[in-house]
């Protein structure tokens, strides 16, 4: 019996180093240690034998056992790194087509969501508007000279026209929601524009205003501050100055630092260093007034800029008719 | 506005440090737009907002600047002049409320010359050219003071002049030789039927003075600013006299202007005249009142100021403290001060002198508002996620479309060129060249969706629809059903059920068209164009259409499946076939066409019941309902 399971496991160590593919080593693990395996048969014999021999053929056994397994585990590992069955990754593939977004509403998706944690809400409106709506409520007079800034785009002179800022939207807004409210607005706007690479007579603009009670210059610095952090970068330089628009008193300019030449002054910001990059302001009281509201009891604050110089720099075009005009390969 | 740092000077102490002194111009409010440097002189180029009148003048910077810098402005030397209520040898006739105010004076033995150097190089700096010593000095006074005058040749204009609103029709050649019809609404000076200038902008040829002029009347006046506004655009008259008098200009400039220019006059010898100034003034504008509230001030600023630092900032810009208690002060405008006239307007003078940048910084403190963004507006991100979901790129276009194209009711009276002249009344035409565009570069295939407005006009209001255009070319065979079956993939993203299509001759250059109908209304149209597949879909028919979102678990009863083949008829709709084999009984679960050869379409049918496994007598029951139906109704029948 001795002699038996020591050719048997000679005989195992032959046929386990011949194989050369995972099955067959996994047959032979059966036929040795299976249910019916010869080991595991040797060892059901054992009861058979004397006391001596049980002891002597036991230690026999546990320590073939102990062999053909360590080889078995050895032969598992050899064959798992030499006889791997050929495999390609680099393949090339057809990618699936998946679409893209417009930079624009790339753009908008991302500002909204910053203002959207600020407790802004969105909001949208018309884009043919009345003189009403787009200039009088908004302390903009007929003949008031601040309207030479905006030449706008006539469907019947001079009450119809295209909305030549999404400020359309804030007095809209004004009339329509009940304070305290914080509303974003993205949307297309159109002036009297020759078209060329830096000038559309469609442009987008960004706009948010924000009516409440306690509202004061802070709140408008510290939101514009937290935006053009969060979106431009944290170490962007900010200038907060005065600047006149008639829908806001006190006005405000919002410039960051021009990043092409650090400040020195180039042909991007004009040698200023800065780039104006907002329009803002404390809610005209007359607005407020328009829409019966004391300015001395409730008070807002809006801002404005215009998208496609944003998207252009972000996405480096350099033709503002590339925007809307089919060029966009994505 | 152009401001040589030379002439500034003149007027108030100027820091050494340019780039200090544009810095803090442009955080007060005029921002540089630009440097120049001509003549080995620096200029300025400030940007001005309109409201500042007064800034349109060396004087008015000189003033920001000694509020800026807390230093004193320099004198500047004049003639004092007495006013009188008449001229002995003119008259002057104004009718209108639109004339505010006129100064005027005769200068005789006029001496028409070059102008000297220092005049000269001035008015170079700021970019006028240099013609002689009288209208050169009547442009430098209005460049110092903001004031604009005009000298008349006094022996051509005889003794009778009047101010009116000119008749329609009326003509004036300009010094410029421009030839202008006037109309009912322009403000004018005249003599009898001749017209001698249009007010406040420009002054007629002949009139005026020329080398040998020998006697002036020189004018300096204040008019009704909407009234020339109009004047200045309707006739294009953005003379530099026209860009001041179109704004808040203070009356009470027109005798230191005149005062001044009278300066010059004697110092130079130029001319002689009596220091009497012929004076319409109906309505003396003198300092208005103004209150400030200190708590108003500090909440609304979120500044804390105290007096001191307020009261430096107003009397350093000129304003005046009349009437103070512990709440607040009564402030006294000053005449030149036209834009400040409310609460709000003083507030902002004081907090941008006192800097812009000492503001706090302080992110919205107070309680959140609650959300109230429109259901449309997260629909259309919905809808913009979903279509790019199913690999269509997004494309952005204006909202204008060609002329070949225009199939609109809205157009623009005034655009700036033919291609902004129509509003679209589909996405189709805009994307079709976008489309067109990817086919002629590299032609694979195309796949293109917008979400904009179109535009159009029923019973006169200007209506505005939210629509979503999907465009798609390929060089497949199946187009359209690969097509179709992108677009029913989105309407299962977007969680509306599969839309009929029913097919539908359209007014649009389409083959092959058809509409979109849920629940029998239709939301959207469809066709093929030059081999391009068009769809477009009415957001606001979709909006709420949504099915609730629900979990539906795995049927425990396993379903019959089983494969018909059918004999149809031809020009059959296969949907309708479908619907109605769905129709046919409850516990069908679903069909599909499985295949089609010739004739002959295999359909596949899943029988399903939730509470029990269907047994083969009772799935032939439910065959044979089917096959009675679609023959009945479409004369089908089954193969073999």
């Amino acid at each position: 019996m001795k002699e038996d399971i020591i050719n048997s496991k000679n005989q195992a160590i032959a046929q386990i180093n011949e194989i050369d593919n995972l099955n067959d080593l996994e047959q032979i693990r059966i036929e040795l240690f299976g249910r019916n395996g010869k080991i595991t048969n040797t060892t059901k014999e054992l009861k058979n034998l004397s006391d001596e021999d049980k002891k002597q053929i036991g230690i026999l056994i546990n320590e073939v056992k102990n062999t053909l397994e360590k080889v078995i585990a050895d032969k598992k590992n050899d064959l798992k790194v030499n006889f791997r069955e050929w495999f390609d990754p680099t393949i090339p593939v057809k990618i699936k087509k998946v679409g893209h977004l417009h930079p624009t509403s790339i753009v908008i998706l991302e500002m909204t969501e910053i203002f959207k944690n600020l407790g802004f809400s969105i909001m949208e409106g018309p884009e043919i508007e009345s003189d009403h709506y787009n200039f009088e409520l908004l302390n903009l007079p007929k003949d008031h000279p601040a309207r030479s800034l905006q030449d706008v785009l006539y469907i019947e002179e001079p009450e119809t026209l295209l909305r030549s800022h999404t400020s359309s939207v804030e007095t809209r807004s004004i009339e329509k929601l009940k304070p305290p409210f914080r509303v974003v607005v993205a949307g297309k706007c159109y002036r009297f524009e020759n078209v060329n690479a830096s000038n559309n007579a469609m442009f987008y603009q960004f706009q948010g205003f924000a009516l409440q009670k306690g509202i004061s210059m802070t709140d408008l610095k510290g939101t514009l501050f937290s935006f053009v952090k969060s979106y431009f970068g944290e170490e962007r330089k900010i200038r907060f100055r005065c600047k006149y628009y008639p829908e806001v008193e006190p006005g405000v300019g919002l410039d960051i630092d021009c990043k092409f030449c650090d400040q020195k002054g180039c042909s991007v910001c004009k040698g200023r260093g800065w780039i104006e990059m907002l329009g803002a302001g404390m809610i005209h009281p007359q607005i407020l007034k328009n829409f019966g509201y004391n300015p001395k009891k409730i008070s807002g604050f809006a801002f404005g800029m215009g998208l496609d110089r944003i998207v252009m720099d972000r996405f480096k075009i350099n033709d503002i008719r590339s925007l809307y005009n089919g060029d966009i390969r994505y | 506005m152009k401001v040589p740092l030379n002439w500034l000077n003149k007027l108030v102490e100027v820091p050494k440090d340019v780039k200090k002194l544009t810095s803090d111009l442009t955080m007060v409010g005029h921002m540089l737009d630009k440097i120049e440097t001509k003549n080995s002189e620096t200029i300025l180029d400030l940007e001005l907002r309109g409201n500042r009148a007064d800034c349109y003048s060396i004087l008015g910077i000189a003033r920001e600047v000694s509020a800026i810098y807390k230093t004193k402005l320099k004198n500047i030397p004049i003639i004092t002049v007495k006013k009188i209520k008449e001229l002995k040898n003119i008259n002057l006739d104004i009718q209108t409320p639109l004339v505010k105010r006129v100064g005027m004076i005769e200068i005789k033995n006029i001496k028409i010359t070059k102008s000297p150097k220092w005049l000269s190089d001035k008015l170079i700096a700021y970019g006028l050219e240099s013609k002689n010593n009288i209208v050169d000095l009547t442009n430098y006074v209005m460049i110092e003071t903001g004031e604009p005058m005009h000298a008349f040749d006094l022996d051509k204009i005889g003794n009778s002049l009047e101010i009116r609103l000119a008749k329609d029709g009326e003509k004036i050649i300009t010094f410029m030789d421009a030839n202008i019809t006037l109309t009912k609404d322009d403000l004018v000076w005249t003599k009898g039927n001749e017209i001698l200038s249009v007010a406040g902008s420009i002054g007629e040829k002949y009139h005026s003075i020329v080398s040998d002029t020998k006697n002036i009347l020189l004018e300096a006046a204040n008019y009704d600013r909407a009234n020339i506004r109009k004047t200045v655009y309707r006739h294009n008259l953005l003379t530099d006299a026209g860009i001041r008098h179109e704004k808040e200009l203070d009356p009470n400039m027109v005798d230191f202007a005149i005062s001044r220019f009278l300066y010059f006059v004697k110092k130079y010898n130029w001319g002689e005249f009596t220091p009497e100034m012929y004076d319409y003034y109906p309505k003396e504008i003198k300092p208005w009142k103004v209150h400030l509230d200190f708590a108003y001030l500090n909440n609304f600023s979120g500044l804390t100021l105290n007096f001191n630092e307020i009261k430096n900032i107003l009397l350093n810009l000129q304003f005046e403290i009349i009437k103070k208690d512990k709440l607040g002060i009564d402030v006294l405008v000053p005449t030149h001060r036209t834009d400040v006239t409310l609460e709000e307007d003083l507030i902002e003078e004081i907090v941008r002198i006192y800097g812009y940048d000492k503001i706090p910084t302080k992110t919205l403190s107070l309680e959140i508002p609650k959300n109230i963004t429109p259901n449309y507006i997260i629909q259309e991100d919905k809808l913009r996620q979903s279509a790019i979901s199913v690999g269509f790129d997004e494309n952005i276009s204006l909202s204008f479309v060609r002329e070949k194209y225009k199939d609109t009711n809205v157009t623009i009276i005034n655009p700036p060129s033919p291609d902004t002249k129509y509003l679209r009344n589909s996405l189709f035409p805009n994307l079709l060249d976008s489309a067109k565009k990817i086919v002629n570069e590299r032609g694979e295939f195309v796949q293109l969706f917008e979400i904009g407005k179109i535009y159009f006009k029923e019973k006169n209001n200007y209506i505005e629809k939210r629509k979503i255009g999907f465009i798609y070319w390929s060089k497949e065979k199946n187009s359209f059903s690969d097509f179709k079956s992108l677009i029913l993939t989105f309407f299962n993203k977007i969680d509306i059920k599969n839309p009929d299509y029913v097919s539908e001759i359209l007014n649009f250059n389409f083959t092959n068209s058809y509409i979109l109908k849920l629940n029998n209304n239709q939301v959207g149209f469809g066709g093929m164009h030059d081999f391009l597949y068009y769809v477009e879909i009415d957001l606001d028919s979709i909006l709420g259409k949504e099915n609730k979102y629900k979990i539906n678990l795995w049927v425990k009863f396993p379903p019959q499946i089983e494969d018909l083949t059918l004999i149809i008829p031809e020009k059959t709709y296969i949907g309708e076939i479908i619907h109605s084999i769905k129709q046919t009984n409850k516990y069908i679960n679903d069909v599909e066409l499985e295949d089609i050869f010739e004739n002959s379409y295999t359909f596949r049918i899943w029988y399903q019941h939730p509470d029990k496994t269907l047994v083969d007598k009772e799935v032939e029951k439910i065959r044979n309902e089917i096959i009675m139906t679609l023959k009945q109704k479409f004369g089908i029948t089954i193969k073999n």
